[in-house]
């Protein structure tokens, strides 16, 4: 009896801790499948095309390093209650405050001009105008926070987030080598012709496509306006893990299908990947379009709120998805000019669309290594964090993730400007 | 014109009010974070340095 009794009230503990679970995540999962935007998409087909699966141990690498970062945001949003723009502020003073949100801004917008780049392109190949992809983007972006509610806009992006991962029955559709798949994914090992500069650039693109510094804003300020509390903390990493674990997904899958039917072809965009499938299979190359324009949705929709939360924490403005447009007028005012801008750009005939592709990854170097070093110093920072402040484990595994992320991505960033660099 | 220049002037003044709240660094300033400062300091001279220099060659 008493084992029947502790049976059903550790069942029910368990039942409570799910519902607990799927009322908590979101921020995590969301923030990780958006880390899959466009420009991810077009380096996932790309390295496909070119290194087939050779690199898919590398990819699933990828997958704890973003847990460990992101994690940290968890962290100190819950802790702090305070967004990272804020908290950067509220630490560093002006100089590096103003450094980061002005940084942030413009990144951000660069980054919604290649998400508008990419969602555009994506809708070309079914014969959309890029002018209907634009407006049909804003109104969508604009009816998912018109609520007032930050829960309905989490279940809409939840809904996009699950869109993402239509790449995965094209994988099994395509019926791929499982043993090359399996050997490839779990041995770590150079491609055939070994260590080249091509190979370098491409893992360099991985790992600059796997943080970027508007993910660590937007997950912090998610966690602070979801109302994340210091108890909730290990939900958020439930969610943050399970979110590493989608992105490394779909990232492999496109590597998969891209590495069976394009292999040794050289791909420069995710739309090009698809244009090319289309003729072998045409279910593979119409998912990996609505992927694309799936991809660049969601990166677009979290990327410009992570700029107005931001903006909203610094300069004092109501600035939660809670709150109805009356209620908050600048922050989403902020919101609505920011998309409406990017999609603008994307539209003017002739604007240089690949240098502002090339020059978003150049901006981005100059704010993610700023970004995390702040992060681990606010993490140190027993004052505020309490129990929470990182572990020595944690302060190994970090530090060590950062400095290699701030070495590659920097190279990365400055391979852009200096192609010759590695030659 | 009028309402553009006050729009700005309220600007400033938000600007103000910001760096005055946030003037003292709350963080403890340990020797780890001042040399991680620093550091950062360096980072970015150096890179905007570069990227004047791609500028300015790609000028000339």
């Amino acid at each position: 009896m008493n084992f029947i009794a502790k049976l059903f009230y550790n069942f029910r503990r368990s039942l409570k801790s799910i519902r607990m679970f799927l009322a908590l995540a979101g921020p995590g999962i969301i923030v990780m499948v958006a880390d899959n935007d466009a420009g991810g998409i077009t380096t996932y087909t790309a390295t496909g095309a070119q290194y087939g699966t050779h690199l898919l141990w590398f990819i699933i690498l990828l997958g704890p390093v973003a847990y460990f970062v992101q994690e940290m945001t968890v962290r100190l949003g819950a802790v702090t209650k305070r967004g990272h723009a804020e908290a950067i502020f509220r630490a560093f003073g002006p100089f590096w405050g103003w450094f980061s949100l002005l940084d942030l801004v413009l990144t951000d917008w660069l980054t919604m001009i290649t998400e508008f780049i990419g969602m555009t392109a994506a809708l070309s190949i079914f014969h959309v105008p890029p002018v209907i992809t634009v407006v049909l983007c804003c109104l969508i972006m604009g009816a998912m926070i018109l609520s007032g509610r930050y829960w309905t806009w989490e279940k809409a992006a939840l809904v996009f987030c699950v869109l993402n991962l239509i790449y995965i029955p094209a994988a099994f559709y395509i019926h791929p080598p499982v043993s090359d798949i399996i050997r490839h994914s779990f041995i770590p090992h150079l491609p055939p012709g070994g260590w080249t500069n091509a190979l370098f650039f491409l893992i360099m693109a991985n790992i600059g496509t796997t943080i970027a510094p508007w993910m660590l804003f937007f997950q912090q300020s998610s966690v602070v306006d979801k109302g994340l509390r210091e108890k909730d903390i290990k939900f958020g990493k439930i969610d943050t893990a399970i979110g590493s674990f989608l992105t490394v997904v779909v990232a492999a899958v496109l590597i998969i299908v891209c590495g069976k039917l394009l292999y040794g072809q050289p791909v420069e965009s995710a739309a090009e990947a698809a244009i090319k499938i289309m003729p072998t299979s045409k279910f593979t190359g119409t998912v990996i379009a609505i992927g694309l324009f799936d991809a660049g949705l969601l990166g677009a929709i979290c990327i410009s709120l992570a700029s107005s939360w931001a903006f909203g924490e610094v300069f004092g403005w109501a600035h939660s998805l809670n709150q109805k447009i009356k209620e908050a007028p600048w922050f989403y005012a902020y919101y609505f000019f920011d998309i409406a801008l990017a999609g603008t750009v994307v539209l003017i005939p002739h604007a240089p669309l690949v240098l502002i592709t090339l020059f978003v990854q150049v901006i981005a170097t100059t704010l993610l290594p700023a970004a995390l070093v702040f992060l681990i110093i606010l993490l140190n920072d027993k004052k505020t964090m309490g129990k929470h402040t990182n572990s020595l484990f944690e302060n190994i595994a970090n530090i060590s993730i950062v400095a290699i992320i701030i070495v590659l991505s920097t190279l990365y960033g400055v391979s852009t400007p200096f192609p010759n660099l590695f030659q | 014109m009028k309402s553009i220049s006050n729009l700005f002037r309220k600007l400033v003044a938000q600007v103000g009010a910001i760096n005055r709240e946030y003037a003292v660094p709350q963080i403890e300033m340990t020797t780890f974070t001042k040399i991680c400062l620093i550091g950062l300091r360096i980072y970015l001279f150096a890179l905007i340095g570069l990227m004047i220099f791609k500028f300015i060659s790609v000028v000339k």
